[in-house]
């Protein structure tokens, strides 16, 4: 432990040098730029940027790299509060209270909460990296296929949280996902599935095309702009801060979302992805108040945007301890370590202390650098809202084919934006909330290789599923939530979402 | 337009100037040259890529950029760069995965998009042998003693790979082969990231993979190298025996080469083989490969093509082994 | 019987379970102890038939499918129309030129604004865009064939 602080002031020593902190400065910034800009998301940023860094050294290479990684978690939830684009699939959740809060005249309290939040599960998820990265990246490793399999199915048993719709649509549409999400190569066995020999759906539906259209294109799509003409949303400057109510509605969801964000963070693997939704769902079964989600609940801007960013941080763990990358993002990191003979695994904490130490003590910085750069903007992003609508769409329907085609330079991926829009134009006149297909598109292909790559473990014996403690734990808390639902539904018990119901016939 | 390519471009029309329009053809390249990237950023193809085209860059004096066409296990950008214009302007970078796409869609009865004659080889850049490993809970010292035991219980041991079909699952076929009444069970994920995290958490036991991707891992003795799949041991792994001491006829190398599309001017193909030839014997392009953990494995546009022909060959032999999945 | 909105949803989702088994054509099934590529979604398939047959049992407690409100779509309509054609014109007239005239059609064709207005508002923040994403982003937008 002394030794640790030791030298984690070695690498504050290391991370305010000037030109390091400089670093840090323009990785930040130009992240917060990526993350505020639609669809252009972290991977894309940090790719474009990635031959910038082959002239500078290691340290700062790693440092400006990671400061636009994490930036950007902090800039995404801004258009999803303003606008309803998502830039990534982990601003999804982001979209839907923390946009229905920008119609209540909100929007400055979303993103202040969203910023705070964000830097306070940012903070926690470094500290943890500094304590217990280790023996925790050993302890993430037993995370194999059996467990991936057991974690999904809570995500999938979550889904039915996800949504204010009855059960039948939100399965409906989690269906609608699943099935989309199965669409390209077999991974496990070469087939190409509903590709129609598209090979730029040979890799499957991206996220961002299904997510930017069904909720960007398929507001604007049902929103024509006499209807809002005269209404304002942009607030006075003084309600740009969050209210004491407010703050206390906050507190424990960025608290239990930071420390989820963490857990699912260190998994090797996409899982991190899901770290939003799973705190979504957890807040929504948590709260007194389940009924606000979907119309502006605090909670549910707070706890997915904390679990967002904190998961962002723990996939460090594994990329630092054992030089093994939780996604693309830190695969891309860790070659831009390697271009400077610096290879990132079990060693680098001993032949490269300089670069360790100074890059985890320069997050610390780069968080604060965050929220100071972040809080005074948010009055300049919320005037965006004082553009009258009439104005205001075709900038966003520009911004979400920008977003979309910057991905993957793939036009294909325009067009699919296109017809999710208007389906999720259809969705919304029959009543189906576009939420839980998202959902199921980011878990089809997650779930499915898991399940299978655990039957081709096991050789196809389901009982591997509860052979492992940590994926034994995982199916009894699925067990668990099944029976209590089963439990009210027989008691028949007045649960919340009879209660909207009636609410809601009371209404019409 | 940044200033530098702005200066590069007036001196390049000054000189088209000086030597007069008509020798327009001799004066190749004459704008931008765009090297496809079929492989996501950050990966090994992106590591050789960059460098090789900031060298090129120098020699033509014109801009060379890298256009990432990820996706589906290089097989976009396979197909953008067999339909770009063969004019020299459009070339692709890609590796083992180039030899196996039409065979793997004969096998599904799919019409290939692009087969090999869509491509003409002009170097290869980098050769990363493989190197058979398993994790530190297992009992195995040697290849021999694996083999034993492994022959013991057949479709018992499970190994990992990057992707059916892919460059780290067919040195396993080709070495199940080679050792006959070998039966071990695959376990495909997605990338050699994934592949080798399974193996360190024992989801896995064995897997193949490159030298430099496995190298820190044998280093801190969380995996152990049994043998190494090249014609001679490895500087960065001495210890590690070759097949062929082991008694086994069997290389197998992970790597990167470029190529023009099939219908590009002879002449021009000349001048290309000619320039990535001095690129790839600069410093800078060696310093670049070797902090990536890599050797420099140049082959001139006719080595490779043959080198291209045993190791496509060898690729279409273990596609048909492997044959159609469930 | 009154047509009811679930009644039409019920039934657009068991077409669409039956249409994804039809396309599934040979991908194998395999077995439950090691499902093929065609198992989840034929399963998923099923449950969505199932699920829609369902909501379309149920459609009693929907509205009546007369009463949902197409009037939005003389605005939707023309916003589809547009999008479309400057996805099309996207990779092929380049980012400025697609914008300018995607602002310009929106602003002045359907939201019937002030020309001027229009021009000056689209003019800039395409240009503004195009600004931030070449030079602080590096990342250059589709250009044109004339070079811009």
């Amino acid at each position: 432990m002394e030794s640790t602080l030791v030298s984690l002031l070695h690498g504050f020593s290391v991370a305010f040098e000037p030109i390091n902190l400089w670093y840090a400065f323009i990785g930040c910034l130009i992240g917060t730029l990526v993350g505020v800009l639609p669809g252009i998301g972290p991977l894309s940023g940090i790719s474009i940027l990635l031959p910038i860094t082959f002239g500078l050294n290691a340290t700062q290479a790693v440092i400006m790299l990671a400061g636009i990684y994490y930036g950007s978690q902090y800039g995404g939830s801004t258009t999803s509060i303003l606008m309803r684009i998502p830039g990534e699939a982990s601003s999804v959740m982001t979209c839907v209270d923390g946009y229905a809060m920008a119609q209540r005249g909100r929007a400055g309290s979303a993103l202040c909460i969203a910023a705070v939040g964000s830097f306070i599960a940012g903070t926690f998820g470094i500290v943890m990296l500094t304590v217990v990265a280790p023996p925790l990246a050993t302890l993430a490793l037993k995370f194999g296929p059996p467990e991936y399999t057991a974690l999904l199915t809570l995500g999938l048993i979550f889904l039915a949280y996800m949504s204010s719709s009855s059960l039948i649509r939100t399965l409906l549409m989690a269906c609608t996902g699943l099935m989309l999400g199965m669409i390209g190569i077999d991974n496990m066995t070469g087939h190409f599935r509903y590709s129609f020999d598209l090979v730029e759906l040979g890799d499957g539906i991206g996220i961002v095309p299904v997510a930017v259209g069904l909720f960007g294109l398929g507001e604007i799509l049902s929103t024509p702009s006499k209807n809002v003409t005269g209404k304002v949303m942009a607030p006075k400057l003084r309600e740009l801060l969050p209210t004491t109510q407010e703050w206390r509605e906050a507190a424990m969801p960025i608290a239990r979302g930071s420390v989820l964000g963490f857990i699912i963070g260190i998994i090797p693997g996409s899982a991190h992805i899901i770290s939003s939704f799973l705190s979504y769902a957890l807040e929504k079964k948590l709260s007194k108040h389940p009924e606000q989600f979907g119309h502006g609940a605090v909670a549910g801007v707070a706890g997915p945007e904390s679990a967002n960013n904190s998961a962002s941080t723990g996939a460090f763990v594994p990329m630092l301890a054992l030089g093994i990358p939780t996604g693309p993002i830190t695969a891309v990191l860790i070659g831009a370590l390697m271009v400077h003979g610096v290879s990132a695994g079990p060693q680098l904490v001993t032949e490269h202390p300089d670069v360790f130490w100074g890059f985890v003590a320069s997050m610390y910085v780069g968080n604060l650098m965050l929220l100071l750069l972040n809080l005074p903007l948010v009055g300049m992003f919320v005037s965006v809202l004082r553009i009258p609508y009439a104005y205001l769409y075709p900038l966003i329907i520009m911004f979400c084919i920008i977003g979309v085609y910057e991905v993957s330079h793939s036009i294909v991926d325009v067009w699919i934006m296109l017809i999710m829009g208007v389906f999720g134009y259809g969705l919304r006149k029959f009543g189906f909330d576009p939420a839980p297909l998202v959902l199921g598109l980011v878990i089809a292909p997650l779930f499915e290789q898991s399940l299978r790559q655990s039957l081709i473990m096991s050789n196809g014996d389901y009982l591997i599923f509860f052979s492992r403690p940590i994926a034994l734990g995982l199916m009894l808390v699925c067990i668990a939530l099944l029976a209590m639902s089963a439990l009210s539904f027989f008691l028949k018990r007045n649960d919340w979402r009879t209660k909207l119901a009636v609410a809601e016939a009371g209404e019409t | 337009m940044d200033r530098r390519s702005f200066v590069i471009g007036t001196t390049a029309s000054a000189a088209a100037l000086a030597t007069g329009s008509a020798f327009a053809q001799e004066t190749y390249p004459t704008r931008t040259i765009t090297i496809i990237n079929a492989f996501p950023p950050g990966g090994v193809n992106d590591l050789v890529t960059r460098p090789v085209a900031a060298s090129l860059e120098q020699i033509f004096k014109h801009p060379v950029v890298v256009d990432t066409k990820a996706g589906a296990g290089g097989q976009i950008g396979a197909q953008v760069a067999s339909a770009a214009k063969p004019d020299g302007y459009s070339l692709l970078s890609h590796n083992n995965g180039i030899s196996g796409y039409a065979e793997v869609d004969k096998l599904f009865g799919r019409a290939p998009k692009t087969t090999r004659a869509d491509f003409i080889p002009l170097a290869r850049l980098v050769a990363d042998p493989v190197v058979v490993l398993v994790n530190d809970q297992q009992p195995y010292k040697t290849l021999k003693e694996f083999v034993d035991d492994a022959k013991k219980k057949p479709d018992t041991i499970v190994y990992s790979s990057g992707g059916l079909y892919g460059a780290t699952h067919i040195p396993v076929v080709l070495f199940e082969k080679a050792v006959g009444g070998l039966k071990l069970r695959h376990l495909p994920t997605n990338g050699g990231g994934p592949a080798i995290t399974s193996v360190l958490g024992n989801n896995a036991q064995l897997t193949v993979q490159t030298v430099s991707a496995s190298l820190s891992h044998v280093k801190s003795g969380k995996l152990r190298a049994l043998a190494i799949l090249a014609d001679q041991r490895s500087k960065a792994l001495p210890d590690v025996p070759t097949m062929k001491e082991l008694g086994y006829d069997l290389e197998y190398y992970l790597w990167v080469g470029l190529f023009a599309p099939k219908g590009t001017p002879a002449n021009i193909v000349s001048t290309l083989v000619d320039a990535i030839g001095k690129a790839a014997n600069t410093d800078q392009f060696k310093t670049a490969i070797t902090n990536i953990g890599l050797d420099v494995g140049y082959q001139n546009a006719a080595d490779f093509a043959k080198f291209w022909e045993i190791d496509a060959k060898r690729s279409d032999e273990a596609v048909l082994a492997i044959g159609k999945q469930g | 019987m009154t047509l009811r909105t679930d009644h039409v949803a019920g039934a657009a989702f068991v077409g669409f379970g039956l249409l994804i088994i039809a396309l599934s054509g040979d991908l194998p099934a395999g077995r439950l102890s090691m499902p093929g590529s065609g198992f989840l979604p034929m399963l998923v398939a099923g449950l969505t038939i199932v699920l829609g047959i369902a909501l379309f049992l149920r459609a009693r407690e929907s509205e009546p499918f007369a009463s949902i409100d197409w009037q939005d779509l003389t605005h939707a309509g023309p916003v589809i129309l547009v999008t479309a054609g400057a996805i099309a014109a996207y990779t092929v007239l380049g980012f400025i030129i697609t914008m300018v005239l995607l602002m310009l059609v929106v602003l002045i064709g359907v939201e019937r604004r002030r020309i001027v207005h229009a021009a000056i508002y689209g003019i800039g923040v395409v240009i503004l865009t195009y600004v931030i994403f070449a030079i602080f982003l590096k990342s250059p937008l589709p250009l044109s064939p004339f070079g811009f």
